[in-house]
This record gives C-alpha cells, sequence and structure tokens, in this order.
C-alpha cells in the first residue's frame, strides 16, 4: 500500500501518467481519474524488462534522477525480494479493487453527473482533480465513521499521504472495529500528493538506511531491516550469464543498475524521451506548453450583481478635489500657452530670417530717432588692413633678416609689435594653414567687449602749421650771427664785461683778479688792473662826459678814470666828479656816522692812484654788483649779504652812501636802475619787485614763475623787462599789461647766466651755461595796442664749458649790432 | 543758504558706472553680463577722469556708462537668461533623479530665445549693419570651415556654411567683390557693398586646431549674434537684387562637394512679388500702398522688356556653340534675376573675367578662385576630385586660361594660357589682365602685395608696385581708371571736362615715352616723372594743376655740385625750427615733437626697408636657389 501511495506521490507523476494513460488503453478504460493510472501500469513494464542495464551511463543517470526525484516505487518494488513479493501482488490486487470500488461509490454517491464530470477533467487542471476528490471525500466523510490505525504499515502510509488528505480522513470514526476500517480502507480513493509534494521523506523499499552501499559490496547482504535481520542480496546470475542475457536482450541500452535496491531498471520510452530532452537542452516534460494563453486572473466580464451590499461610500461618487486640481494645473497650462502639442509648435515657426530694415523703416520718425539716438556712441575700430609684409609672397625687402627673426622670436609675445613673422612661400601650394587664427578671432572679440574705449580727437595736425609765423631772420639783419674775433688774455673766468659809451673800448673784469682793458676792433689789450681779488663786476659810467669805470673787486668798489682813453676836457670833468665828493664827505661826516653804514669812502694808496684808481669804497662783504643810474652820478652796489644793508646806492658827487631799504626779503639776485624812470628794480630769488626811489614806493612785483632768478635787463624803452632764470627760461614782461610774463621762452639746456637788450636796435639775447648765446629780435612797437614782436634769430656757439659754466656775460655794442661775451674758459668773443 | 548736494549726485559719478555696480542693479551674474554686454554692444569706456567716476577712488576699475546699464535693465533678454537657468535647474534636478521621461519632456520646452530686436537696435538702418559686417563676416567664414568638436557645435558649423555660401553668391551675383589679398595668415577679400567696403579674411581651407586657450563660450556668444546679423544682411541683399531667399540646396551637388553650386540662386518669383505686394495693397495705408505700386510698375516694366531678351538670350544661344554646357547657375541665377546689367557688362567686357573661361587644375584653392573669378564675371571648370558639379571637363575646347601651381605641367593644350593662380588675384588688384608670362608655370612668381596700402606721400613704396604702375601707365586710359571713375565718365556728360584730363594726361604720357625711347639717358627721370603722374591722379590731382606744379617745380633743379651747400642751408634751417618749437607753447610742442619723431621712425624704417633690399640684391645666388627649392 505504501509503495502504490509513494508512487502516486511523485514529482512528475501526473502529467507523466496522462501520457502513459493515452497509451494504455485498458488501464484508461479502468481509471477515468489520469492520477490513479501509472500505477498499475508501470509495475506491469517493469516485470516485462526484468533484465541488468550494462551501459554506464544510462546507471548513472538513473542514479541521478533517483537522487534527484525520488525512486519510483513501482521500480523499487520488483527488486523485493521474497515475502515483499508476494505483498506486491496482493498489493496489485487491492489496488484494482479500491480502483473499482471507488468507481462504484462515485458512481452511487455522485449519482450520474459523477462520472460525467470526472471524464471531463481527465486531462484538465491537476487543482480541479484534486478539488474532486475531496469532495468525494468530504461526502463519505459525513458518515459519521472515524478513522483509526492498526498496523505501522498503516500509519506510515498515512502520514505519507500529507497534511491535505490526513485532515480529511481522520473524519470516520471506526472506534475498535479495525476490520472494519480495514474494509473502509479498500473503498478509499487513492490519495495523490500532488506535484508539489515533498519526496525528500520517502524511503528506498529495502529499508537499509542510508548506508552507502560499497561497504556491503563483499557481503551477501545489503544491509539490515527493522528487526535487525540481514536483508540478503538477490540472487546474481555469473557474467557469463549477464553477457549472453544481455546480448539477447534487445533493451539492455535502456536498462540501469540500481546498487541499492541491487535490480536492473529498464527505462521506460518516457524516460528516455525525458533524458534525450535534458541531453538536448530543453524542458523535460514533454507536454509542458511555454508559450501557454494567459488566464485571466479577474474576468474581464462587468458583473451585473455588486457583491457586496454595503452602501457606496460619499468619496465614491464625489470627484476628486485632489484630481481636478491637477488636472485645472495643466488646463492653465494649456490655456496659457505654456503647453503646446510639438506640432502645433513646429507649424507656428516664423521663417527665421525677415527684412528687419523694411520694418524699421515703417514706424515712426521718434522710433527710428531714438534708435539712431542710441547707435554705438563709439563704434569699435576697424580690423588694421594687412600691409605688404603680411604677403605669403612678399617682395625680399619685407622679409626680415636672421638677426631680426631671431630678435622676434626672443621676445615677449604680448610685446611684439607684430604678431607675424613676414615669411616667403614662393608659392601658393606651399603656404600651410595659420595657426593663429582662432586666437586672433578671440582676440578681437575680447577687444570688442573687454577693452575701454575712448573718444580721442585728434586732429591731423601739420607741424608746419603749428609754427608761429614769424618772419624771416634774414628779413630782420642786422643781428650779430658769427665770431669776429676772440680777446685772449684772462687767466680765469671773466665775470664782466662793459664798453665804453663810445663803443671803442671794452673792459673785462676776471676771477684771476685783473681788470683788462681791450681795443674791441683790434683786440689789443691796452691796460691791466691788478686788484688782487676776484672782480665780480666792472662797469663803465655810461654819462659821455665823462671818462670813468667802476669794477667791484672783494668786499670794495673802485671807481677808475683811465686817463689814456680820453682827453684833457673829459679827464678834468671826471675827476671833478670823482673828487667833489671828498670835501662834501668830509663836511657830512657826522651824519655818515648817524647812519652807521657799513661804507667807507677812501682814498686809494698812492700807487693805486698812479694806476688812475681814484676812489675805494669798501664794504663789509663782498660785493657782487655794481650797477650805474644813467646819469651817471649814481652808483648802486649789491653785497652778499641777507637784508636791508645788502642793497646800497652811493652818491658820486657827495662821496654818501644810503640804505634804500631797511628790510628786504629774500636774497637779492640782481638790482638794476630803470632807464628812464626814477624806479629801481631788485630781483629776488622768485620775484622782482620795483620801486619808485623818488616817492619810496613799491610799484610792482613781477612773477616769472621761475625758482631762481639770475639776470634782468630794462628795454631801453622802459616798458618791457626780461627775466632769466638758473631754470634755463626766459619770461618777457610788458610790464603795462601785467605783472605775469607776456611770454616764457625756453630754449637753453642749461641755466641762462645773463639776459641783456641792445641800446639801439631791436634785439636782446641770452647767455647760458650750455656754452650757448641766443639771439633774439625783440620788436617793441610805438603802438601800444600792438604786442611785442619776439623772433628767435641766431644761437651762438663758442665758448667752452669749464666746470659745468659756460658763458657768464653777454653784452651788445652800444653803437654796432655786435655782440660782445665772456665765458668761464677765460675767454671774450665779439660777434659781429 | 541753498541746499546743501549731496555728494556724487552728479558729474563723473552719475554718467559711470563700474561693473560691480551694474552687476548688483542688474541682478544677473557676471557671465549673464558679459553675454549680455556682447549681444548688445555695451562695451567699457575709460572715464576722462577716473578719479572722479569712481567716487574719489583711484583703483583701477572697469567703467560703463550709466546709461548703457540703463538700457540693459529693460532687456527682454534678462527674463529669457533666468527662465533658461531655472529650465537647467529644473533638468538637472530630473536628471540627477533619473526622471528621464521629464528630463525629455523639458528639453523639448527648452526656452530658446532669438536676437532680432537686437539687430535692429544696435543698427537702425541697413547702412550702419553693412558697416559693421567685416568682424561677422570673419567670424562667420571661420566657424564655416571649423571641425565639430566639443566646442562647436555641428549645427552652428552648417549654418556658418550656409550663410557664408549665401554671402559669397550675392557678392558674385552683385559683382562686388574689389580687393583680395592673398596673406599668410588667409585670404583678405574686400567687396563693396552700397558705398561701404567690407573686409573679411577667410582662412585657408585647412582643419583649424581648435586651441584649448581659447573661451569658446565667449566666441560662440559673438556667433550666435553674429548669425543673426549676417542672416538679416543676407535676407536683404538678396531681396533688393531680386533674388528669393533662402536658395534652395541642391542636396546632390551638396552631396558631391560642389561648394558654391550646392545653392540654387533663383529669381524672386512672379508669385512671391505680387504675395508680398497683396497684403500692402489691401491696407488702407497710403504710404504702404506706394511701394506697391511701384512694384506692379516695375512688373509691368519687366514684362514689357520680356520679349527683347528673350531674343537676346536665343540670340546668345545661337552664337555660343557651348551654350549646353554652360553653367546652370549662369543662365538662371543671373540672367534670368535683375541681371539685366550684368548681362550688358559682361557683353561689353565690363568685367575683369568676362571673356575667360578658366579652369582649375585639382592643387589650387577651387574654394577662394571659384568665388573670386565667378564675382569677376568668369566662368571656370574643376577636376572632378576637387568636388562634383564643374560645367567644363579639361579638355574643353572652350577654356582659355588653365590655372595650376605645379612645378611642371605634363600635357599642355595649345590653345590655352597656363598660369598660376596668384594670376587671377593679382589681376583682380590690378583691374585688368595682367601679361601671363610672369606667372608661367615653374617660374619664380611677382611679389604678391597688398593692395589695402595706400601710398602717401614719403612713403616707400616697393619695386614692384611702381612696375606695375607704369604698366598700367602704357596699358592706356581704361585700364587704368578705376571701375567708380570709369561709371562716372560714361553715366554723365557733365564730367567730360575730367575725362579730357585724363585723355591728356595718358596723351602727355604717350609722348614722354617716345621721348624717353629716344633718348636712354633720360628714360629714368621720364619714368620717375610718369610714376609721379600716376601718383598724382590717384590722388585726384586735376592734370592742369599737376602741371603747374611741375612747371613751378622745374626751374628749380639744381646740379649734383650744389647739393653739398643746399645742405648746408638744410642745416641752417633745421636750426630754425629748433629755435622756432622754443617760441611753441608746451601743448604744441609736444603735438610737433610727435610729427618729428614719426617722421624719423618713417624713415628710420624706410631705410631698413632699402638696406634689407641692397642686401638681397647683393646675394642675388640665395634668393633664386631659395626661388627653386620652392
Amino acid at each position: 500500500m505504501a509503495i502504490h501511495s509513494k508512487g502516486k506521490k511523485r514529482g512528475t507523476a501526473s502529467r507523466e501518467a496522462a501520457a502513459a494513460a493515452a497509451q494504455e488503453e485498458k488501464a484508461a478504460a479502468a481509471f477515468p481519474k489520469s492520477k490513479g493510472i501509472d500505477v498499475p501500469s508501470d509495475p506491469e513494464h517493469s516485470s516485462d524488462d526484468d533484465e541488468d542495464v550494462e551501459e554506464g551511463d544510462f546507471e548513472e543517470m538513473l542514479k541521478k534522477m533517483a537522487d534527484d526525484q525520488g525512486i519510483d516505487s513501482e521500480d523499487a518494488e520488483d527488486y523485493l525480494a521474497g515475502d515483499s513479493l508476494d505483498e506486491e501482488e496482493g498489493d496489485e490486487e487491492d489496488e484494482s479493487d479500491i480502483h473499482s470500488s471507488d468507481i462504484e461509490g462515485a458512481s452511487s454517491e455522485d449519482g450520474d453527473d459523477g462520472s460525467g464530470s470526472e471524464s471531463d477533467n481527465e486531462s484538465g487542471d491537476e487543482s480541479e482533480a484534486d478539488d474532486s476528490i475531496l469532495e468525494r471525500i468530504t461526502s463519505r466523510s459525513s458518515d459519521g465513521q472515524h478513522t483509526a490505525v492498526d498496523s505501522q504499515d498503516e500509519e506510515a502510509s498515512e502520514e505519507e499521504l500529507g497534511e491535505v488528505s490526513m485532515d480529511k480522513l481522520t473524519i470516520r470514526d471506526f472506534g475498535r472495529d479495525i476490520q472494519g476500517w480495514k474494509e473502509y480502507r479498500k473503498t478509499l480513493p487513492q490519495i495523490d500528493a500532488g506535484y508539489a509534494s515533498d519526496s525528500s521523506t520517502e524511503e528506498p523499499e529495502n529499508t537499509i538506511g542510508s548506508v552507502p552501499i560499497e561497504w556491503y559490496e563483499d557481503y551477501p547482504h545489503i544491509g539490515y531491516d527493522i528487526d535487525g535481520k540481514r536483508i540478503m542480496k538477490p540472487a546474481t546470475a555469473d557474467e557469463l550469464d549477464k553477457f549472453l542475457a544481455n546480448m539477447d536482450d534487445p533493451d539492455v541500452f535502456r536498462t540501469a543498475r540500481d546498487e541499492v535496491n541491487q535490480q536492473d531498471v529498464k527505462l521506460s520510452e518516457e524516460e528516455i524521451d525525458i533524458i534525450r530532452r535534458i541531453q538536448g537542452g530543453s524542458i523535460p516534460d514533454a507536454d509542458y506548453n511555454q508559450y501557454e494563453d494567459t488566464v485571466e486572473w479577474f474576468t474581464s466580464q462587468t458583473m451585473q450583481v455588486p457583491l457586496s451590499g454595503a452602501p457606496l461610500a460619499k468619496r465614491g461618487f464625489i470627484p476628486s478635489k485632489w484630481e481636478h486640481k491637477r488636472v485645472m494645473k495643466i488646463v492653465r497650462a494649456i490655456r496659457q500657452g505654456r503647453i503646446t502639442r510639438p506640432s502645433a509648435a513646429s507649424s507656428n515657426a516664423k521663417p527665421r530670417f525677415y527684412d528687419v530694415w523694411e520694418k524699421a523703416e515703417q514706424d515712426d520718425d521718434s522710433t527710428q530717432q531714438k534708435r539712431l539716438a542710441r547707435r554705438a556712441r563709439m563704434p569699435a575700430p576697424r580690423m588694421a588692413l594687412p600691409s605688404h609684409d603680411e604677403s605669403y609672397h612678399p617682395p625680399v625687402e619685407y622679409l626680415p633678416t636672421d638677426a631680426e627673426r631671431q630678435s622676434w622670436l626672443d621676445e615677449e609675445p604680448d610685446y611684439r609689435k607684430k604678431n607675424y613673422l613676414p615669411q616667403d612661400f614662393g608659392s601658393l601650394r606651399s603656404v600651410p594653414g595659420y595657426e593663429r587664427f582662432v586666437h586672433e578671432r578671440f582676440q578681437r572679440c575680447l577687444d570688442l567687449y573687454l577693452a575701454p574705449r575712448m573718444l580721442k580727437r585728434t586732429t591731423q595736425l601739420n607741424a608746419e602749421e603749428l609754427m608761429p609765423k614769424l618772419p624771416d631772420p634774414r628779413d630782420l639783419r642786422p643781428f650779430p650771427s658769427a665770431q669776429a674775433l676772440v680777446y685772449l688774455g684772462h687767466t680765469g673766468r671773466v665775470r664782466s664785461i662793459s664798453v665804453d659809451p663810445t663803443g671803442l673800448w671794452l673792459l673785462s673784469g676776471s676771477d684771476d683778479g685783473t681788470v683788462r682793458l681791450w681795443e674791441i676792433v683790434t683786440g689789443r689789450c691796452a691796460r691791466i688792473w691788478d686788484l688782487k681779488e676776484t672782480v665780480h663786476m666792472v662797469a663803465w659810467c655810461p654819462n659821455p662826459d665823462v671818462c670813468v669805470f667802476a669794477a667791484a673787486a672783494g668786499s670794495r668798489t673802485v671807481i677808475v678814470i683811465p686817463a689814456e682813453l680820453c682827453d684833457e676836457q673829459k679827464r678834468l670833468l671826471s675827476e671833478e666828479l670823482v673828487r667833489a665828493g671828498f670835501n662834501s664827505s668830509a663836511q657830512n661826516e657826522e651824519e655818515e656816522d648817524d647812519d652807521s653804514l657799513p661804507v667807507s669812502w677812501d682814498m686809494p694808496t698812492s700807487t693805486e692812484q698812479a694806476s688812475g684808481i681814484h676812489i675805494s669804497v669798501t664794504m663789509h662783504k663782498t660785493v657782487k654788483s655794481v650797477m650805474w643810474h644813467r646819469r651817471g652820478d649814481y652808483l648802486a652796489t649789491l653785497t652778499a649779504e641777507e637784508g636791508g644793508s645788502s642793497v646800497l646806492i652811493h652818491q658820486m658827487s657827495k662821496h654818501k652812501s644810503q640804505r634804500p631799504f631797511r628790510k628786504l626779503k629774500g636774497a637779492v639776485q640782481c638790482i638794476m636802475f630803470h632807464p628812464t624812470k626814477p624806479w629801481f628794480l631788485v630781483a629776488t630769488q622768485r620775484y622782482v619787485r620795483i620801486y619808485n626811489l623818488m616817492q619810496q614806493a613799491l610799484i610792482k612785483t613781477l612773477q616769472p614763475g621761475v625758482k631762481w632768478i639770475s639776470s634782468i635787463d630794462v628795454h631801453p624803452q622802459g616798458d618791457n623787462v626780461i627775466v632769466g632764470s638758473y631754470d634755463k627760461k626766459l619770461s618777457w614782461f610788458d610790464l603795462d599789461l601785467s605783472v605775469k610774463p607776456y611770454r616764457s621762452i625756453r630754449y637753453h639746456q642749461q641755466a641762462i647766466r645773463q639776459v641783456q637788450y641792445s641800446r639801439k636796435f631791436p634785439l636782446f639775447a641770452t647767455a647760458s651755461d650750455d656754452g650757448s648765446i641766443q639771439v633774439y629780435h625783440g620788436m617793441v612797437y610805438q603802438d601800444l595796442n600792438q604786442n611785442p614782436l619776439i623772433v628767435p634769430l641766431k644761437i651762438l656757439r663758442g665758448h667752452e664749458i669749464r666746470s659745468s659754466l659756460g658763458v657768464l656775460d653777454c653784452l651788445f655794442h652800444p653803437i654796432q649790432p655786435w655782440l660782445l661775451s665772456s665765458g668761464a674758459d677765460g675767454t671774450i668773443r665779439l660777434w659781429t | 543758504m541753498g541746499k546743501i548736494k549731496k555728494k556724487f549726485s552728479e558729474g563723473g559719478s552719475r554718467t559711470y558706472t563700474t561693473r560691480n555696480r551694474a552687476l548688483r542693479k542688474l541682478q544677473v551674474s557676471l557671465a549673464d553680463f558679459r553675454r549680455l554686454c556682447i549681444l548688445k554692444g555695451v562695451y567699457p569706456v575709460e572715464p576722462r577722469s577716473q578719479k572722479k567716476a569712481n567716487r574719489g577712488s583711484s583703483k583701477p576699475t572697469t567703467f560703463y556708462y550709466a546709461k548703457d546699464i540703463q538700457l540693459l535693465l529693460s532687456e527682454p533678454l534678462i527674463a529669457k537668461f533666468r527662465e533658461h537657468k531655472i529650465f537647467l535647474r529644473k533638468l538637472q534636478r530630473a536628471l540627477g533623479k533619473d526622471d528621464l521621461t521629464r528630463a525629455k519632456g523639458l528639453e523639448s520646452r527648452r526656452p530658446e530665445y532669438t536676437l532680432d530686436h537686437l539687430v535692429i537696435e544696435r543698427y537702425p538702418t541697413f547702412v550702419d549693419a553693412l558697416r559693421d559686417l567685416d568682424d561677422a563676416l570673419c567670424m562667420v567664414f571661420l566657424f564655416a570651415t571649423m571641425p565639430a568638436v566639443n566646442q562647436v557645435n555641428n549645427e552652428v558649423v552648417d549654418d556658418c556654411k550656409r550663410l557664408s555660401t549665401e554671402f559669397m553668391h550675392y557678392v558674385i551675383h552683385s559683382h562686388s567683390l574689389r580687393k583680395v589679398f592673398l596673406s599668410i595668415k588667409g585670404i583678405y577679400y574686400q567687396a563693396e557693398i552700397q558705398g561701404q567696403s567690407i573686409t573679411w579674411i577667410v582662412p585657408y581651407q585647412f582643419s583649424q586646431n581648435v586651441p584649448l586657450d581659447v573661451d569658446f563660450k565667449v566666441m560662440s556668444t559673438f556667433l550666435h549674434f553674429y548669425r543673426t546679423l549676417l542672416g538679416f544682411a543676407n535676407y536683404r541683399l538678396f531681396t533688393m537684387a531680386n533674388l528669393s531667399y533662402p536658395p534652395k540646396v541642391d542636396q546632390l551637388m551638396d552631396d558631391s562637394a560642389a561648394g558654391l553650386g550646392s545653392l540654387k540662386i533663383e529669381a524672386k518669383r512672379m508669385e512671391d512679388l505680387i504675395k508680398s505686394a497683396q497684403p500692402a495693397s489691401g491696407d488702407d495705408n497710403s504710404a504702404a500702398r506706394a511701394p506697391a505700386a511701384a512694384m506692379t510698375k516695375q512688373m509691368k516694366q519687366r514684362l514689357d522688356t520680356l520679349g527683347s531678351k528673350i531674343k537676346k538670350i536665343v540670340a546668345a544661344d545661337a552664337s555660343h556653340i557651348n551654350a549646353d554646357q554652360a553653367p546652370a547657375y549662369e543662365s538662371v541665377g543671373e540672367s534670368a534675376a535683375d541681371g539685366d546689367m550684368d548681362d550688358e557688362a559682361r557683353q561689353s567686357g565690363g568685367l575683369l573675367f568676362a571673356k575667360q573661361v578658366f579652369f582649375l587644375s585639382r592643387e589650387v584653392p577651387r574654394y577662394s578662385l571659384e568665388f573670386v573669378i565667378r564675382a569677376c564675371g568668369g566662368r571656370l571648370g574643376w577636376d572632378q576630385t576637387s568636388g562634383g558639379g564643374s560645367p567644363y571637363a579639361e579638355n574643353d575646347r572652350a577654356v582659355t586660361v588653365q590655372v595650376s601651381d605645379r612645378p611642371v605641367q605634363g600635357h599642355q593644350f595649345l590653345d590655352r594660357k597656363y598660369v598660376q593662380p596668384q594670376w587671377v588675384y593679382d589681376s583682380i588688384n590690378a583691374h585688368r589682365l595682367l601679361d601671363v608670362d610672369d606667372y608661367l608655370i615653374g617660374q619664380p612668381l611677382p611679389p604678391h602685395l597688398s593692395p589695402f596700402v595706400e601710398y602717401a606721400e614719403g612713403d616707400y613704396v616697393p619695386e614692384a608696385a611702381t612696375k606695375m604702375a607704369a604698366a598700367a601707365g602704357f596699358e592706356g586710359e581704361v585700364t587704368n581708371l578705376k571701375p567708380e571713375d570709369r561709371d562716372k565718365s560714361e553715366d554723365s556728360e557733365e564730367d567730360g571736362d575730367d575725362a579730357a584730363d585724363i585723355d591728356g594726361a595718358s596723351a602727355d604720357e604717350e609722348e614722354a615715352d617716345s621721348d624717353a625711347e629716344e633718348d636712354e639717358d633720360e628714360d629714368d627721370t621720364a619714368e620717375k616723372q610718369r610714376q609721379k603722374q600716376l601718383l598724382a591722379e590717384q590722388a585726384g590731382v586735376p592734370f592742369s594743376e599737376y602741371q603747374q606744379r611741375q612747371a613751378q617745380g622745374k626751374p628749380k633743379p639744381k646740379p649734383k655740385a650744389a647739393n653739398k651747400k643746399r645742405s648746408k642751408a638744410e642745416v641752417e634751417e633745421e636750426e630754425r625750427q629748433k629755435i622756432a618749437i622754443s617760441m611753441l607753447s608746451k601743448k604744441k610742442r609736444k603735438v610737433v615733437n610727435r610729427t618729428q619723431d614719426e617722421a624719423t621712425k618713417k624713415a628710420k624704417d624706410i631705410n631698413t626697408l632699402k638696406a634689407r633690399k641692397s642686401l638681397a640684391a647683393s646675394k642675388p645666388v640665395a634668393k633664386t636657389s631659395k626661388s627653386k627649392r620652392n
């Protein structure tokens, strides 16, 4: 019994069995249910083919199958020896009984529809088949009988039935009536454990346990049964017999040896088919349809009657608010045109280009005007057009030399004047692509949006147009233009020169302590006075009636009458002028004491008197400058000291000195009498002050705007003043116009030492440390409305520069258009 | 007392604003601001006083006009940029969450902006746009040759190719090409369109290397605007030339690398004209109706002249054996379009290459030569390997000139001239067909000079240029004239005086020429005189005036012995100049000094050129060997 039930539980049982059922009509006719079919048929098969298997492959395969799926119960049956074999026969009978009774029961209880339904379900669903079995079981259990276990075999079989059938079976109560139960049991249907039932609990037929077979290889038995008795191996034929049997047997290829059950197993057609399928890599089950139609889990048909009678919830028939919101969102998007159909969007597109300017021209004037006004105020400069040297085949002169090429390569790329190196490729085919092309475009882009722009109005000025419209110097002759004579003799710097009013004689005072008298025209040195000290200044008395000059040597000023130059009358007049003072000075001695001026009028020594020196005026400090008044009676001296006492005015006729300024601001640089008015000019470092000596008042302060005034001169007509400065500038003042310069001229490279007007010609000159003398035409018109005309005429060069000193003094000849100059090189030069 | 003024409420600090202040005001990122500036054409400025502009600080800063920034404030592009920023954020988020469907949907709705309004804003009139077309063309032509790599979008490259080809077609159609220059950087072209000289450079046809140190974001922003500008300009130019825009693409030709031939230039169809006229006539606007009326009038005229034109075409066909071989573009694109002027001009030989048929060997740059030759009225064919669609084969008997750039030409047809490509370019610059003997194959070429150089007085004129000018003098007056001058003399009878002058000049030249032949000693001086004449003519000096000048100048010539003496006088003069400079005000003196410096520098440059030339002349062996090698 147990064996049969087990056979029904085999994994692949149900469908295999169905296939087998088709082959065997007898079984099919006997059992309408497919599950039961294989049980009787298989033993028949196996009994027929009771042979050994020779092929090792099959044996192995079989073993595998046995391991995987559990051993077929019906096959195992055959191996049982002795009593177990008998039992099997009995079982066979039982089984047939059971089946027949099953049919009877079924037909009796279920009536006519039972067999019909079952035959319909013959190849149908497994679950349905199970259901039908269960139905029958339940119908029987309603009789009220109970089940009981009488033997171990039966118990085991019951255990093996599985949980599903167990519950159903214990419904009928038999009490102690075991025989009754046994009877009843025969009527019970075969139980199919189902496809998915567990077969791991199956045991082999011989109950030897899980002892390895090979342990018993050398024994006659293969193990022990539950009672400790040996289970003997079945009798085996010897090898020869086996061989012969194999030779005779046509089925030897499908026979495998089952070592556990000690029997040969003949594989059925289906099993071989399965093996083939496995070998071929397909699904072992021949009937399995991989591509079955889907079975709907829920039917598509609408049910007319509701499953539940409960009333519908309110939310079931009220539209969802949130859904509504979501929909509205989309609706709004569509309305606003945020969502469009892609096709609509593409068809809506305008042509990419159209005539924009035509549209603009149709606009009204104001908009267009606005646009025009908004146009770029500073259009970007255009790219520079290429020159010849950018050509692929330029003229030879545009190709750089090797040195130039190297210097270009060495230069920092940003500092190169041109961003390419001219090259000659000879022919167009050998011109390569230009590597920096993209870079240059990019650079242009950067320039366009990053470079600050500025409008630079550059009027194309011609240098000639800018030049002042000046008369040609050739028309302004005469003026000194070339060197005529050089007066040599001084051994030191010639600091000062002076020409006598007749224009015949020249005096010069030098650092070598001498004053020399020169004949201008010949350059002959007529006389030398050695004053022992540096002669800073020599000055002829401007009075033409007398022949007197003053020389400043050290702190002493001497008045000299060069007797040999003048006739008798002139000499007498001069001496009278010079000596008259001694009497008056004696008279006014007391007054002088009051003044306490640092001046003493002395008679020179007799030797000096012999040389023509008549008066010696001694002051405390070095005398820098001596200036005569135009009448020749007054003499102004400037000493190198601070304060008011640096400037003194001496009266020749009275031998009297006076201090015009109590206080003076700054260091006085030079002094001068005005040529026409009773004015006195004092130049400090930065300003020129003009005082009226009569009224004792300051008239004007000229502001030349220079750092350090070196010299001044007043135009003979008295309305114009020129100021030279150590910072190379010459300033022309028009006294009527302003206290600021009418014109500043800067040409000299070094400091200006002296400026001088010509007394007779409209000329003036500047002498500078750069060794040059510049001669200008300086015309002053009588008409007050006309500005003075200043024309540069000539640069005179000749003096050498000694210890960065050049020309120290210059002077116009009183009658001729000549210029005399003295320099640090100890020479005096005449320019005609 | 009046109200106390707030500081920085007027003056420089109001006129200018710094970049950071502008950013704060506009509430945009720096990148967006840059993009805006590029697109709107807003540029930084240099204030007159940095300190005043920057509220007392003298820190170096970038300044903008405050008004410009005010203008940017109302720019619709700012909103578009914001939209785009938001879009990017959404897309990023969708991609980050792997929500590809959403990303796809977003991508399909990517916000895009057009720059149409900027074109009209920056260039209120078409002439303004033409004036600023140089940079646009350079850029578009460059990107048309760019490889489609990461930085450069494929579509952009295609668009640039198309726009540039369209523009070239217009230049060809209007025959407005004036100057060409083969430089080491690329090929410069200059066209004159509506009185505006437009110059652009095209790189040689090699694959451009894409440098890493170039910010392609900036370039592409510029390019976006330039593409828009050029597109609108092309539209306008095509419409004004009565051509339909956009021209159709001939896919077959395009695939066979036909270059210019890939676009089909067609006359504006009648229907289009009518269509464009219709809405205007439908309006009540009388101003709009006027052009429509003009249009219909024009159409009538065209219809009237149609018959005669057809006759002309038929006659031309009959006379020309190769009529069926003639390229399609000629018959369709030019004669049928508003090309009556062109045809006549070509017939009368007004265009330079009107009577020439070129054949280009495969080693010459077809893309450039095709454009240049067609723009000057020539017809051409090319080797099959350099692109499809050639209307002439190499063995075509109609070919008169073959352009070839190889050391040796194997088989030569006797009925055509073989020249190197430089001949074509030099001829265009000289406005006449040059002597081919200088340009024969395998020969060292005469130097290629830049046509953009204009010689002022005292400039160095290379020998080749003087030679060219002299040769032009021999040719006679017509070739020597610029095309504009010719038009003028033809158009108006009033200019007869000028024409007479020119004739007189040329007659005089011929006389001088004969004189020169007689006496070889005077040859040099005569030639110099001629050059002077030519220069004077170029400068637009009337001949009578020129003669007067000559007459004044003539008694002056001095013997060579006087040279030294004069130099002494010059020295004096120079000194006088120096003294005079001292009389100038500081400002003027600076100017004068600068001009003098410039003059000395110029003289120095000329001296170096001369020195180099004499050096090269002293080593003629090296030179020839070099040219041979090439």
